[in-house]
């Protein structure tokens, strides 16, 4: 656990990504508002091919015929004509910090990451509003064949493999936003690891919004070929506006026979964001798919990271931690779908609310008829900070096979006046010894996460005590 | 076979005609008549609520006759209790002999027992693979049936018991449906005032092989200090749809258990709303489910945890043969207002069958962090295999040893159940799907 | 212009005049009791899956047809329509396929 730093308490602001970048001159604006043509044009910017054109405005009229949801968090107050589709600052993505835009990496800069990819990193992307304005892979793993680029790059580069795959997970129609994003999308990562291939340092991508009411809509697709593995980072901060933007993205995965892939998000969008995502992957015989989804930041998160087990001996995890400060309705979860005999599942989720905060969890373990021997447990626990905090828990189980074992436990509970009377005891202040006990609450999901994310996250609470507490 | 007439259908005519050949007060007759018009007024579930996603009435027998007279309910009272003023009796009768007492046990639709802050938030339909089913914050959908039963019940149970009398003898009440192919909604309504203690068995039973439409409404409401015991025994016929609606209030200070033993009918779907209104209220909710063939056993439970230092614990317990499906669906909530709340909702399913199937899902909302404990756990599997081979060695059969396991496994609840009478009655019911105790006692 | 070549007797005449049907069109078919989707290919091939979505009960007769993959239109899941393989999520069970073939005008499928 790591300790609180005095230093920080100096800061007013608990959210320190809150910065918009002024100089950003954007190379195409196209007005606010969605249409049909609309759609057209970011095909028509992007140089893409007739299926794509076409598979967009089938995406935008399923996004048109659909509800809005009415589940979950309160969605009444977007209004999609109020939303930029498409701001790019650059026409291109480079491979050299030195290359990017002075103004564009001063923010990256000062978010750390051309740091942090020379220490840690495999590769790198970087995404400012709809375009990917730098990627960079390490060149040894470039020799072994691991492809990532842009999702852009990766339609007109490797337009086969993208055509087999794109769709395949989450199809257009699978729900309104997937719906609107396939309608919109632009950038993602784009990363395919070649049979046998271990990345052994993670790959990062950093998305960042800067312009006002913006939408982004990135789209990641992810293919670990049989046997091999990759951890791939996503991190997300957005300057902290008066009126909302949303983002909206879809991420399809598919784990081949053998293949490990871990998908780490650290979700930091200030309090003005809807984060609207659907994430969902597929697991082959053998093969192992982790989410670990850390939701900090935004002013409602819908999330439900998926995984479908195809394959005999698949198995799945979603680590989940939600905070939720005063204002934010954290709704995120997991979903497991047991396909295959002998799959095994774990869901852990660990949620906090503070002040009006609210966090629900939401998730679904469903395993077929046939499907022999398969386990799935599931765990959530919530801490209630205030005693204006609200925390759910929705858990849907269906099961329709009898050999097999299958759990969920819960508990709320809130920070004990015996516990943090104890630490204050010690000399800690109201602030340090509740985030003392917040961290060691959620100490077992954050040791799963890169040291260095490890720190932050625990700074970031420790913050966010300091807003609230005393 | 009985020619349908006119007379017998399910509407107000109908029902206005029960009243007259009853010979009901006005104000009885016009309470019908207003929960008519709002059963009416309440839309059918569409199967798009989320308490309705996974039973659908598209096969509900609605074409039936309504249960014109069915045979009083089998009810003894000892004179004593009687003359202590203890009620307990055919609803029918006692409207005639106690109508005061009725008029009060009989909830009319106007009145709101209890708040509801979160009216706005209420859930429409889900869609999309991605996409869920809505939270519930209570089961107004079950409200159809509730209004249906207090518009067109032409039976049931009635049970009085006075301020600080304790009843110490387990009351028991059966009622049969005598005949298919009708349609019946009893009413149960306890009333037990401050202090007041009994225990009550309510068994319904209707006959295999005839459509029945089962509408069976329980209302149970507690003083303060009271002390209320209710089972709810149901051996309803392998045709009938069991569409049933419970309300028990828990007054201040009050202890109050249920317990539904679903063994018949065909599908079952009830409605339970435990209402924890008055501070210092405990609530044990207990289910035995032993279901086989193509049974179908869906329970929602609300535990509306509205008052301070209450207790509310749930344990459904399930056990599925052939191709019989339980699904649960219960939301425990905790009210922004209510200070140092424990309440807990476990809901375990044993797997018997390849076919078998469950859907547990225990929802909380919390809207306090002042909880003294608050938690849930599902589970869904197969027997243990070790458990199994275990019983083998001392010598059972391996469907000796199933039954025995599944005996032990329902003890958690038959053990909570503190009235001798009611527990045996219970075990005989179950024996059906689980045999009977001799098994264990023999390995004892 | 047909899949299987399977004997002519052992077939249902699915009452569509060959014909009538569109080309990249699927659409309902009641046969022998069985409701099926009965699709015709851009590129001329006739081809019958069962008609329920194996997701959440869509009724992929009335969804689209891309290729060979048959869209449910209540989630958007693709079937082969000549195998009945799952060509995209949320379904994960195939459905069944039926070989088809005409007869004259007539579609006829193999149940």
């Amino acid at each position: 656990m790591a300790l609180p730093n005095p230093a920080l308490s100096q800061i007013p602001d608990s959210y320190k990504y809150g910065w918009h970048d002024a100089e950003m001159k954007p190379l195409h604006v196209m007005k606010k508002g969605l249409n049909a043509q609309v759609v057209e044009e970011i095909s028509r910017i992007k140089h893409e091919p007739e299926w794509m054109t076409k598979l967009r405005l089938k995406a935008y009229r399923h996004f048109e015929a659909r509800p809005m949801p009415t589940w979950g968090g309160d969605l009444s107050q977007i209004d999609f004509q109020d939303i930029y589709y498409y701001v790019t600052a650059t026409d291109k993505a480079v491979q050299s910090w030195d290359d990017v835009p002075d103004y564009i990496r001063r923010t990256y800069d000062k978010l750390g990451i051309p740091e942090a990819e020379k220490k840690y990193l495999a590769g790198v992307g970087g995404q400012y509003d709809s375009e990917v304005v730098y990627h960079n892979i390490r060149e040894d793993l470039e020799k072994q064949g691991v492809l990532f680029v842009g999702t852009d790059e990766g339609l007109q580069r490797y337009p086969e493999i993208f055509k087999e795959y794109f769709g395949t997970v989450i199809p257009p129609n699978d729900n309104k936003l997937a719906a609107l994003n396939t309608a919109v999308w632009s950038g993602g990562s784009f990363i395919y690891v070649p049979k046998g291939v271990h990345v052994e340092l993670p790959l990062q991508a950093y998305f960042r919004i800067n312009t006002e009411n913006m939408g982004q809509f990135e789209r990641t697709l992810i293919i670990a070929d049989e046997g091999s593995s990759v951890h791939y980072v996503e991190g997300c901060t957005a300057p902290t506006y008066s009126t909302a933007s949303l983002h909206s993205a879809v991420v399809e995965i598919i784990v081949k026979k053998g293949a490990r892939v871990r998908y780490t998000t650290i979700q930091n969008w200030s309090a003005n964001v809807y984060n609207l995502v659907t994430k969902r992957s597929t697991v082959e015989e053998d093969g192992i798919m982790e989410w670990v989804d850390c939701n900090l930041g935004s002013k409602l998160t819908m999330k439900y990271p998926s995984i479908y087990l195809l394959g005999e001996r698949a198995h799945g995890e979603v680590l989940s931690i939600a905070f939720a400060a005063d204002g934010q309705h954290q709704d995120a979860g997991g979903k497991i779908i047991h396909a295959a005999p002998n799959t095994t599942s774990l869901i852990t989720s660990k949620s906090i609310s503070q002040g009006t905060g609210r966090t629900s969890y939401r998730g679904l373990v469903k395993v077929y008829p046939g499907c022999k021997r398969s386990k799935s447990t599931v765990r959530c626990d919530a801490l209630l900070l205030s005693d204006e905090a609200r925390s759910d828990t929705y858990p849907y189980m269906e099961i329709d096979e009898e050999d097999v074992t299958i759990g969920h436990e819960a508990t709320v509970s809130k920070v004990g006046s015996e516990q943090l009377f104890y630490l204050m005891s010690r000399g800690l202040s109201e602030a340090e010894a509740s985030g003392m006990i917040v961290n060691g609450f959620i100490e077992p999901i954050v040791k799963e996460l890169p040291m260095e994310y490890a720190v932050e996250m625990n700074r970031l609470i420790q913050l966010s005590m300091e807003g609230a507490v005393g | 076979m009985t020619v349908r007439s006119e007379a017998t259908r399910l509407d107000l005519d109908a029902i206005l005609a029960v009243s007259e050949a009853n010979r009901e007060p006005d104000w009885l007759r016009e309470l019908r008549r207003a929960w008519w018009q709002r059963a009416e007024a309440t839309p059918w579930p569409t199967g798009k609520e989320e308490e309705w996603r996974r039973t659908s009435l598209e096969r509900l027998p609605r074409d039936v006759d309504l249960l014109l007279d069915p045979p009083r309910a089998e009810i003894r009272l000892d004179e004593s209790l009687a003359a202590n003023g203890v009620v307990f009796a055919d609803l029918r009768d006692a409207v005639h002999a106690h109508p005061d007492l009725v008029r009060r046990a009989l909830s009319a639709p106007d009145a709101t027992t209890h708040d509801a802050p979160d009216a706005a938030e209420h859930p429409l339909q889900s869609v999309g693979s991605g996409e869920w089913g809505p939270g519930v914050t209570e089961f107004d959908s079950h409200d159809k049936f509730w209004a249906l039963a207090h518009a067109a019940w032409t039976g049931g149970t009635f049970l009085y018991v006075p301020a600080d009398v304790a009843v110490d003898d387990a009351l028991l009440a059966r009622s049969i449906v005598d005949r298919g192919n009708v349609a019946y909604f009893p009413l149960t309504l306890v009333l037990a005032e401050h202090g007041a203690r009994v225990t009550l068995l309510d068994e319904h039973r209707s006959p295999d092989g005839e459509p029945v439409w089962f509408g069976g409404v329980v209302d149970i409401r507690s003083g303060r200090e009271a002390y209320v015991r209710y089972a709810n025994l149901q051996r309803l016929g392998d045709a009938t749809w069991n569409i049933g609606a419970q309300r028990v209030e828990v007054g201040p200070s009050a202890d109050v258990t249920t317990l539904n033993a679903e063994i018949g009918s065909a599908v079952t779907k009830v409605g339970l709303d435990v209402r924890m209104t008055g501070d210092g209220g405990t609530s044990r909710v207990l289910g035995l489910l032993a279901a086989g063939d193509d049974q179908h056993i869906d329970i929602n439970a609300f535990q509306d945890l509205a008052a301070s230092h209450v207790t509310s614990d749930l344990l459904y317990l399930s056990a599925l043969y052939e191709r019989a499906r339980a699904a649960f669906y219960g939301v425990t909530k905790v009210r922004s207002y209510a200070k140092q709340t424990s309440s807990y909702q476990e809901c375990r399913n044993l797997l018997l069958s390849p076919e078998a199937g469950a859907e547990p899902i225990p929802v909380l909302e919390i809207e306090t962090n002042d909880i003294l404990r608050c938690g849930h756990g599902a589970t869904a599997g197969a027997i243990d295999p070790v458990q199994l081979f275990y019983a083998q060695t001392r010598g059972l059969r391996p469907d000796e040893a199933e039954r025995m396991i599944v005996r032990g496994f329902f003890e958690q609840v038959v053990h909570q159940i503190d009235s001798e009478p009611i527990k045996v009655r219970v075990l005989e019911a179950l024996a059906g799907r689980i045999g009977t105790a001799d098994v264990i006692e023999g390995v004892a | 212009m047909t899949v299987e070549r399977a004997t002519a007797t052992s077939g249902f005449a699915t009452g569509l005049r060959a014909s009538d049907v569109t080309p990249g069109t699927v659409q309902v078919v009641e046969v022998d009791g069985r409701s099926l989707c009965v699709g015709l290919t851009e590129d001329g091939e006739w081809g019958a899956i069962d008609n329920v979505c194996t997701h959440d009960g869509g009724v992929l007769g009335d969804g689209e047809l891309d290729g060979n993959a048959v869209e449910c239109p209540r989630h958007g899941g693709r079937f082969d329509l000549f195998t009945g393989r799952v060509l995209a999520l949320p379904p994960v069970r195939p459905v069944r396929a039926y070989a088809t073939r005409v007869e004259g005008e007539d579609v006829v499928v193999e149940l």
